[in-house]
């Protein structure tokens, strides 16, 4: 059955949308990420123009996300308070990333910049979390002893001003590291449609030490608000978000987020982190293979305004 | 641009044509459209007649650019804008077209894919050489025509562009059809459809007709409302992620 894209203009399998929708929902429940970046590397191989798949999947991302926060904050496992200065960041970093993706739409850069995010940051931080959480899990297999936790938190964290109490995570740091972190994933999230969270989750264990049960429910806070403000900036200043597309992602997506959600608490963490990692790492390294190898074509038609 | 076709006379050949559908509905279901176009020549003198079909869709910019090898990567140069392209563009004859017109009558009539009027004017610069004035330069070089040739057929390989020197038929004395093909990616807007009777190399008459290919029904709602009111389709849109997440939860808590 398929099912023309008003804004998208091409016509695509509806019942595929949605079986994808739900198949990103379930992973986006289950390790508390957006998903995104698992979905435009899909859409985009679906067929669908780039600039419009990273827009309209924000509206995806914001339903699974809120469907999965809901659930994670009757368990009380989100610091409101983390979440919002993270948002702050991360809503200043959207508006930043929406007019840098513009123009390097027209410099005809766009799908290099994109490709190489790809390769870059899901291979650096699969390949990183691969390492940690296989340590974790083989040591628990061979009844090692957990190593004393390190504190290794930096202490430039320490030294910088503006520190503020987070009850919730039981830290008392300066908020520029969480600004900044935001701002960051704000960015990301406009240039390569994804909600950020497979680099949220890690900074906020390694490098803000919060405490595992609220890493999740904090980073889905912040991806709902980025990402809801991407959505309307994308709709606002470039016309790309399919809102037919959206819905038929997010139908699917809700339902995956919930399942996703109840499925977790039957895994270990480590686990689940050497799974994600896995995934990761291949899809940024399916993306980046594109730069190595000879295109078929030497010439390519490259979208956005004329 | 096309040449006014002569005054009908008694002794005169004429061109007559209709397209089966005067527009195309694009809705939900939308998976192209196939449309024929049929008529016929009535002529006195029952000369030879060549019958060519150019269909025209509306104006659309082409942005290309040239993957270049550096340092082990494949990057995109910088990407190079063809005016005058249009977004669909068929052209259909009863035999191949230079064995129908001369060179400089295709070109006035923009007929066969070699012909299309593309150009890159952000490329061109006009200057003095070997004491010719006012002659056309592309900062592209001796390339140009790579650039040009790579348009074409990167439309073609999407059945954006389409030549096709058997594609129209005589079906019976003086009556022709042709088939047009439009497939889901043809832009929306106003084709052009000129149909062309040649004898002896010659163009004797035209017949135009428009087609109209538009959104219909949600499609369309769609697509006004998030160009006219971009900002309350975004936040719209938000809003109905958002509630959706939130229903799901709902009803996952209750079961």
């Amino acid at each position: 059955m398929d099912i023309y894209l008003p804004i998208a203009e091409v016509s695509v399998n509806a019942p595929l949308l949605i079986a994808l929708g739900a198949l990103v929902g379930f992973i986006s429940g289950l390790f508390g990420i957006g998903g995104g970046f698992l979905m435009t590397p899909a859409l985009i191989f679906l067929g669908i123009p780039p600039s419009v798949a990273v827009a309209s999947l924000s509206q995806h991302v914001v339903a699974s996300s809120a469907s999965s926060v809901i659930a994670y904050s009757r368990r009380r496992s989100v610091d409101i308070k983390m979440g919002a200065v993270l948002a702050a960041g991360g809503v200043a970093g959207s508006f930043a990333g929406v007019e840098i993706f513009r123009w390097l739409r027209l410099l005809g850069q766009a799908d290099l910049v994109v490709n190489l995010s790809y390769l870059i940051f899901l291979g650096v931080i699969g390949g990183l979390m691969l390492v940690e959480s296989l340590g974790q899990v083989l040591r628990r297999r061979r009844g090692d002893a957990a190593p004393p936790p390190r504190d290794k938190r930096p202490m430039w964290l320490y030294g910088l001003p503006l520190k503020i109490r987070f009850p919730r995570s039981r830290l008392y740091i300066s908020v520029i590291p969480p600004i900044v972190l935001g701002v960051f994933v704000g960015v990301l999230s406009a240039i390569m449609g994804v909600g950020g969270g497979f680099i949220l989750v890690p900074a906020m264990i390694y490098l803000l030490r919060m405490p595992a049960q609220v890493v999740v429910g904090t980073s889905l806070m912040q991806i709902i608000i980025t990402t809801s403000v991407t959505c309307i900036l994308q709709s606002g200043r470039n016309q790309t978000v399919d809102i037919v597309l959206g819905t038929l992602l997010l139908i699917g997506g809700v339902l995956g987020a919930q399942l996703g959600a109840k499925a977790s608490a039957r895994f270990r963490a480590e686990e689940l982190r050497a799974i994600l990692a896995l995934i990761v790492l291949l899809v940024g390294l399916r993306m980046g293979l594109s730069l190595f190898i000879t295109p078929s074509d030497p010439f390519i038609l490259v979208s956005g305004a004329g | 641009m096309a040449a006014a076709p002569p005054p009908p006379t008694a002794d005169q050949p004429v061109i007559s044509a209709a397209l089966t559908d005067a527009s195309v509905r694009v809705s939900s279901d939308f998976r192209g459209a196939h449309i024929v176009v049929y008529g016929a020549v009535f002529d006195p003198q029952a000369k030879p007649s060549d019958v060519v079909i150019i269909v025209r869709g509306p104006d659309q910019p082409v942005r290309i650019a040239r993957k270049v090898h550096v340092a082990g990567l494949w990057l995109n140069s910088r990407p190079v804008v063809f005016q005058g392209a249009p977004g669909f563009y068929m052209a259909a004859s009863t035999r191949p077209l230079t064995d129908i017109a001369g060179f400089s009558e295709l070109r006035l009539q923009g007929a066969g894919l070699e012909h299309l009027a593309i150009a890159a004017p952000a490329e061109q610069r006009i200057e003095t050489r070997y004491g010719v004035r006012d002659m056309v330069v592309s900062s592209l070089g001796p390339d140009y025509l790579d650039w040009r040739d790579a348009v074409l057929r990167l439309k073609e390989k999407s059945h954006l562009y389409a030549a096709d020197s058997t594609g129209v038929r005589f079906v019976d004395r003086g009556l022709f059809r042709a088939d047009i093909d439009l497939p889901v990616e043809a832009p929306i807007g106003t084709y052009e459809a000129r149909i062309l009777l040649f004898q002896d190399g010659k163009l004797v008459s035209v017949r135009e007709r428009r087609l109209r290919v538009e959104k219909v029904g949600l499609e369309r709602t769609v697509f006004v409302v998030a160009h006219g009111h971009p900002w309350f389709y975004g936040l719209f849109t938000v809003v109905l992620g958002l509630g959706a997440g939130w229903a799901a939860s709902v009803v996952f808590r209750r079961s």
